[in-house]
């Protein structure tokens, strides 16, 4: 029935193609569209919108419609700065309102397996904004896979060549969770990083 | 295949996320080899899957088994290998060895002595400074497992006894005396070194040094090449940051 009504079934591919849509739920959001038409302009204009105005901060490559981006112009420290994998994981620094320093997305992370190189993510960037010799200290906020692991090891080898203090987000217990559930890395890691109190 | 979910035993060989909570996992088992498996859940269910998806771990599971992609209950890690995931050269060997595992073995077909060998190679590089050495006796015992072992006491082509003078590594990977082809030349030395890896079952006892080391690589990089059917991606990773 889908193949006659081509735009339809071109609209539900497209919905299909986002993370953890399936046919069922990209149909059901087709239809839910059709029953408005005014939910279909908006829905387009906001995508051409989102398009045309957002792309990545000239200094720290996060998402931003303004160039530099609100952080990057704002009253932080900028002597400080984080490394994150990409924008998603800033803006969950950013919930946490525990950093007051600056940023520096990468854009992804180191990846023997995938082939992603260094020369593929944004790490001459970073040391650019290093060697200018503004920055005091960089907090390596990679994931803790083995690639985000990978990429912090590589970024620590190469920044220890510059007069910066260097440091990684500490493993640890999840907050709210009884250790009796949590994985043995985990333990291990958070007893290496223990703190004196 | 098809059946009940049984416990399996495996080292991880790859694992991508699927979707908003799911991950696709590659899996080398003692009792299947290896495996393609769905992880429903595997991002979000920390009580079944912790973090035991990633690529090396060793994991204990409940699998699933079906053609295809078998499914994949639960999953603990047994080992997580913190000592190379300290070490950017040893991550870079661990997964070289899991993608050659991912590309040379055959899906489905239990091969306990390749297990072994993998297990016990993640095993040294965790606890071990990653040597090109340790690498190369890796592969030169996985080419003989899994039914590759270059011809190492005569020609290839004409079965002639390599004397004092050593061979040539033909462009298949193979050894050949100097009557039958052109190539980089292998000294003896390095041709008995590699006869002792097959012979030595244990890591770190044959060691590769200087010449025989380099003339070592060219054979088995030729060996690997013509059979993996592919280039290795984390080996060119290797090679180019000199890890
Ligand atoms: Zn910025
Ligand atoms: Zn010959």
């Amino acid at each position: 029935m889908l193949t006659n009504i081509s735009s339809l079934s071109r609209l539900v591919s497209e919905f299909k193609k986002l993370p953890g849509v399936g046919e069922r739920t990209a149909l059901r959001m087709a239809f839910h569209l059709l029953k408005s038409p005014s939910n279909l302009t908006m829905l387009s204009e906001a995508l051409l919108e989102v398009r045309d105005r957002t792309h990545s901060c000239s200094v720290c490559f996060a998402l931003t419609e303004d160039d530099p981006c609100s952080i990057c112009s704002g009253n932080r420290d900028h002597k400080a700065i984080c490394v994150v994998e990409n924008p998603q994981d800033m803006m969950a620094m950013e919930r946490s309102n525990a950093w007051h320093g600056v940023y520096h997305v990468l854009e992804g992370s180191l990846s023997p397996l995938a082939g992603t190189g260094p020369e593929d993510i944004r790490i001459d960037e970073l040391l650019k904004r290093v060697s200018s010799g503004n920055v005091e200290e960089v907090v390596i906020a990679t994931n803790f896979t083995v690639e985000g692991e990978a990429t912090a090891l590589f970024l620590t080898k190469l920044l220890r060549q510059h007069k910066v203090r260097i440091s990684r987000l500490a493993h640890g217990i999840p907050l709210g969770s009884d250790i009796e559930f949590v994985d043995a890395a985990t333990v291990q890691w958070a007893l290496q990083g223990r703190n004196e109190i | 295949m098809r059946g009940n979910p049984e416990k399996v035993r495996g080292i991880v060989l790859s694992a991508f996320d699927y979707g908003e909570s799911d991950r696709i996992v590659s899996l080398f088992t003692i009792e299947h080899g290896r495996v393609k498996a769905f992880a429903r859940g595997a991002r979000k269910s920390r009580r079944r899957f912790g973090h035991a998806l990633e690529v090396f771990s060793r994991i204990e599971a409940e699998l699933r088994l079906k053609v295809g992609l078998c499914n994949l209950q639960e999953a603990m890690a047994d080992k997580t290998f913190i000592g190379i995931r300290s070490d950017l050269a040893k991550i870079c060997n661990a997964m070289y060895a899991c993608e050659a595992a991912e590309c040379m073995t055959p899906e489905g077909h239990p091969l306990p002595r390749f297990y072994r060998l993998l297990s016990s190679y993640l095993d040294h590089l965790d606890s071990e400074a990653a040597t090109e050495s340790d690498r190369r006796f890796f592969e030169v015992n996985m080419l003989n497992i899994l039914g590759y072992r270059p011809r190492l006491d005569g020609c290839a082509c004409c079965g002639a006894k390599f004397g004092a003078s050593g061979a040539v590594v033909s462009a298949r990977g193979e050894l050949v005396c100097k009557g039958c082809g052109e190539g980089r030349s292998i000294d003896a030395g390095a041709i008995s070194l590699l006869s002792e890896s097959l012979a030595k079952g244990r890591f770190g006892v044959v060691r590769f040094a200087g010449e025989e080391l380099m003339q070592a690589g060219v054979l088995l990089d030729s060996a690997i090449a013509e059979h993996a059917g592919k280039r290795l991606k984390s080996l060119e990773f290797i090679r180019q940051n000199r890890f």
